[in-house]
Parts: C-alpha cells; sequence; structure tokens
C-alpha cells in the first residue's frame, strides 16, 4: 500500500460542452497528501477545488493525470477508492424522508458498520452534533442548517481513513463548528486524513497541517502556515483602538500604500509591507496623536497570503 | 452483496414513509382488470375472437405487464428526487459498484411487484374466476421480477439521460401511449392491420405480455413465446448495461 493518502500527478479536467469554448478546471495539478494530516485545498471560486475533489471522490474522471487514493487508482479502482473515503459534497445532500438517526443508519449501512456499533456511534454523533432532540424528526421538516449537521455528522459514523470534506462549516453555528474542527483534529491524530476545502481562511489557518492555494486550476503555493507565511514576509497587521479616532487618519495612513486598512468606531486596522522597525515606528508616532487604548502588531494571516497570491 | 442489501434497505425505508403508494402500487392492476377487464369482458361476451379464454383470463397478462411498466417508471422518478435532496452525488461516493447501485435500487420494487401479482393473481381468481397454470407459476414470477427491472433499467437510461424531470415527464408519457396501445396488453394482435401487427411484434411491451400470457393461460406459440421470451431477456440487459454506462458517466 502507498505511503500517500493522495497522490495527483499532472491532473487536467477539461469541461466541454456543446457551443461553449472548453473550461480548463483543473490544468496540470500535481501534489501529495501525507497520512493523517488535515490537508486543505484553498482558492477563490471556480479555482478548480471542487473538481479536484470530485476527481478524488470518484465522481468524475480526470482527462489526463492520473490520481490514487491510499494507492488505488481513482480511475481503474474505483470501487477500492469508495471503499476508503466518506465524503461530504458541497452541497445539501440527505435522505429527506427519513429520519436524523435513520440517516446515520443508512449511512453506516452502506459502509458495512455492524448494527450494534453504528447505533452506539450514532448516539455519540448526535450529542456532538447536538442533534439528539432531532433523531425521530424526518429531515425534511428540519432547517438548512440542522441538515447541514445531519450531512456533516454521517461520515463521523464510519472509520474510513479518509474524509473528504467540501466547505464543511456552511451553515454551522461557531460553537457547533468549534466542536467540529476539535473532533477533526482527534480523527487526524488517530490516523484518519482530512481533505477539506474552504473559503473561510481561518477554518485553514487554525485546522491545517498542510495547505495548497490553487487558482485557475493550477497550483499557486504549498506548504504548512509557517512556509506559506514566509511567503508575504515583512508584512505586518496592525490593529490601534484609540480613546478619540485622531483627526484625517485615513489620509495619513493612505500615504503608507497599506495593503487593506479599515476603521470602525474609534478601531483602525491595516496591513503594510514594511520592516519591523518601520512598522513599530509608525505605531509610536500614531500613539502621540491621541491616547491609544489598545495595539496589537502580528504577522501576515493566511487571508493576507491568500491576497497577495490571487494578486 | 453488502452493498445491495444496503441499498434495498434503503429504498425500503424511504418507501415504507410512504404507505398510500405501497397501497396503490399492490392493488392498481387489482383495480384495472376489475374496472376495465370487466367491462371488456361483458362488452365483448362471446365474440371475444378467442375460442376457450374470456377476456379477463386474456387480460390478466396485459394488467401484469401494464403494473410492471408503471411501478418502473414510477421508481426511476426517485433518480429526480435523489438529485433534489442532494443525495444522488454523494451516493455515488458510497463503497458500491453504478451495477450494485442500479440493482439495489429496483430490489424493493422487484419485491413490491411480485406482492402485486400474488394478490391479483389469489384475488382474480377468487372474484373473477380466473384459471392461472400453476404449473408455470414460478417461472411467471420470474417474468414478473425480470420484467420490472427490465423496464426500470430502461427507464432508468432516459431518467440518468434527461437529467431533467420535465423533459423526463414528456418522455414517459410519449412511452405509455406508444408502448402500452402498440402491444397486445389490451388485445389480440391477429386481426388487426399488417402494418400495426409489425410494430407492435417489435414493441418489447409485446414481448414480456406474451410471454407472461403463456405463463398464466397457456395462451401463444410456445415457439414464438420462447423466442419473445429471449428477446425480451436481452432487451433487459442490454438496457440495464446501458443504464450503468450512462450512470459511470454522471458528473
Amino acid at each position: 500500500m502507498s505511503g500517500f493518502a493522495l497522490q495527483v500527478e499532472n491532473l487536467v479536467k477539461v469541461y466541454e460542452s456543446r457551443g461553449r469554448a472548453p473550461v480548463r478546471a483543473v490544468d496540470g495539478l500535481s501534489f501529495e497528501v501525507k497520512r493523517g494530516q488535515i490537508f486543505g485545498l484553498l482558492g477563490p471560486n471556480g479555482a478548480g477545488k471542487t473538481t479536484t475533489l470530485k476527481v478524488l471522490n470518484t465522481l468524475i474522471r480526470p482527462t489526463s493525470g492520473r490520481a490514487s487514493v491510499l494507492g488505488y487508482d481513482v480511475v481503474a479502482q474505483p470501487l477500492e477508492v469508495r471503499r476508503r473515503i466518506s465524503v461530504v459534497i458541497q452541497e445539501s445532500a440527505a435522505e429527506l424522508f427519513l429520519s436524523t438517526l435513520d440517516n446515520l443508519l443508512t449511512f453506516a449501512r452502506f459502509h458495512s458498520v455492524p448494527v450494534a456499533e453504528a447505533n452506539r456511534r450514532a448516539e455519540k454523533v448526535m450529542d456532538l452534533f447536538h442533534l439528539r432532540e432531532e433523531a425521530a424528526r424526518k429531515v425534511q421538516d428540519l432547517s438548512g442548517g440542522f441538515r447541514r449537521r445531519v450531512q456533516v455528522a454521517k461520515v463521523f459514523m464510519v472509520n474510513t481513513p479518509i474524509v473528504f470534506m467540501d466547505e464543511f462549516s456552511t451553515g454551522m453555528d461557531p460553537i457547533l463548528k468549534r466542536a467540529v474542527m476539535n473532533y477533526l483534529r482527534e480523527e487526524a491524530a488517530r490516523g484518519r486524513t482530512i481533505v477539506l476545502t474552504t473559503q473561510i481562511l481561518s477554518e485553514a489557518e487554525e485546522l491545517c497541517d498542510d495547505i495548497l492555494i490553487m487558482n485557475k486550476g493550477k497550483q499557486v503555493a504549498r506548504g504548512d502556515l509557517h512556509a506559506l507565511k514566509l511567503l508575504s514576509e515583512g508584512v505586518y497587521d496592525v490593529s490601534l483602538t484609540f480613546e478619540k479616532l485622531p483627526a484625517a487618519i485615513e489620509q495619513h495612513l493612505a500615504a503608507l500604500a497599506p495593503r487593506r486598512m479599515r476603521v470602525t468606531g474609534n478601531t483602525v486596522e491595516f496591513s503594510v509591507k514594511a520592516d519591523e522597525a518601520r512598522v513599530l515606528a509608525l505605531v509610536a508616532e500614531l500613539a502621540t496623536r491621541e491616547r491609544v487604548l489598545r495595539v496589537e502588531v502580528s504577522g501576515a494571516s493566511l487571508e493576507d497570503i491568500f491576497v497577495e497570491l490571487m494578486k | 452483496m453488502t452493498a445491495i442489501s444496503a441499498m434495498l434497505y434503503r429504498e425500503g425505508k424511504i418507501r415504507v414513509t410512504n404507505l398510500t403508494f405501497i397501497f396503490w402500487d399492490l392493488f392498481y392492476p387489482l383495480g384495472y382488470l376489475l374496472v376495465f377487464g370487466v367491462m371488456m369482458n361483458y362488452m365483448v361476451g362471446t365474440q371475444f375472437p378467442l375460442a376457450g379464454v374470456d377476456y379477463n383470463s386474456f387480460f390478466l397478462a396485459g394488467v401484469l405487464g401494464m403494473a410492471s411498466f408503471g411501478i418502473a417508471s414510477n421508481t426511476s422518478w426517485s433518480f429526480f428526487l435523489d438529485r433534489d435532496n442532494g443525495i444522488f452525488y454523494e451516493m455515488l461516493t458510497y463503497p458500491l459498484s453504478r451495477a450494485e447501485y442500479l440493482l439495489g435500487k429496483v430490489l424493493f420494487t422487484v419485491f413490491i411487484a411480485l406482492l402485486q401479482t400474488a394478490v391479483t393473481l389469489g384475488l382474480g381468481s377468487l372474484v373473477l374466476g380466473i384459471r392461472v397454470r400453476a404449473d408455470l407459476l414460478p417461472l411467471l414470477l420470474l417474468a414478473v421480477a425480470g420484467g420490472t427491472a427490465g423496464w426500470f433499467f430502461f427507464y432508468a437510461i432516459f431518467a440518468l439521460w434527461t437529467r431533467r424531470n420535465d423533459v423526463f415527464n414528456s418522455v414517459t408519457s410519449v412511452f405509455y401511449f406508444v408502448f402500452l396501445f402498440a402491444s397486445s396488453m389490451f388485445y389480440p394482435l391477429e386481426p388487426l392491420p399488417t402494418w400495426f401487427r409489425g410494430a407492435a411484434l417489435a414493441n418489447p411491451v409485446t414481448w414480456h405480455v406474451d410471454l407472461m400470457r403463456y405463463l398464466t393461460i397457456g395462451f401463444g406459440n410456445p415457439r414464438t413465446v420462447a423466442i419473445e421470451a429471449a428477446a425480451f431477456a436481452a432487451f433487459c440487459v442490454v438496457s440495464f448495461v446501458i443504464a450503468v454506462r450512462f450512470l459511470q458517466e454522471q458528473e
């Protein structure tokens, strides 16, 4: 068996449709993912993330190139791949005519989980996702947020070595999202490989051991958070809260060509590319204008890097 | 086998949430036989052009064929429900092959079709006095099961191909009209014009109904029926292969 959870080699996917120019959704993508990692696939809309996931999930075939899951080729051995994965697709997906509990148990049955074990896991999963009160209700009677919970909850009913999650946190409240993220970390620590796509960069920043940023079907950056942050070395995020907002501060800061700037109430947040000494001098200079209540200077966030790479 | 049984379990779970539909599936062939069959029997009386067989007995196979055709069409609608629920694409990532997916999906319907046949034969015999050949009953049940599955695979091709329920609705309406009326379902073909007989003999509904007519009342030439049975079996297998192919091409 392969030492890698995922191997993608020069993957190309072109969508052809009559009367329209072909769309090259994935364009020569290559990467490998180690087992037990939380791997994030990031990119703007139309970057090719979901298409890449669909190839790995055996939902679509690549136009060229190779992709394998735990050493099993997605085209030649799709059933072997499906036996080792569970997937949360981007769209809402649930058995609307079945109850919440039946949704969980039916999914477990497809993955050959014994009935007693499935019942035990269903109890645990319903607690985690706060679904116990909805256990007997048909999913068609639940709100969109609860339907998404049921959909995500299903993957925790099984022990597939790889879990794919496309925008998993859509419709989740912050408390549930945090609980799920903690659970994902535990699952990864037990050796499961989690592959996720997300537009919420703070999620990826917090969760992912390894990140691949793609745009227009190609890789634009790859590495762990520290490696990615090196890409925007010298970029600092500054946040200052004044007792009273200094006059003409926006014009003053605009002269420094900040990458982004936001004024909310008496708080100014901006991002600048400059050496550390200059940033600190700038903060000191601003502090002479009005009394500062709170100051925060940090390195660039994943969002800064993402924006920089997409330019 | 686990995958097919999981699919069967899933379909069964969903279908039992709608008991009205199951009741209708079980009793509508009998209702058809009682309403349409009895009226026709009364109308044609002794003038029915098949010596020794009344219209009810003749129509029994037609009603079973219609039930197979109808229940298969209804089941193929579930592709659209699954698409609307979003579960269709998720299920394609489950650990089962495309062939297992289709077989599992049709098994519960086949089970209902067999119950439906038992109800129709039992009450048809009690109420209308229809005598069915007991020695051929196992083969009749096989023909019902195979036919229901075959028609489901046939419909699945169009459901997977069109991907739009409004288009599929038009397709099934045309199929109902053409397949059911240009066949031996309601009337014997012998007295009909040559062009109509030609069209009906090329129709898989005729092959299926003729087979079941032989298996219920022993009507028909055994050699011709054997050829029709082989043609219908080939039709079912080809429909299955094409449906699997279409399912593999879903993007």
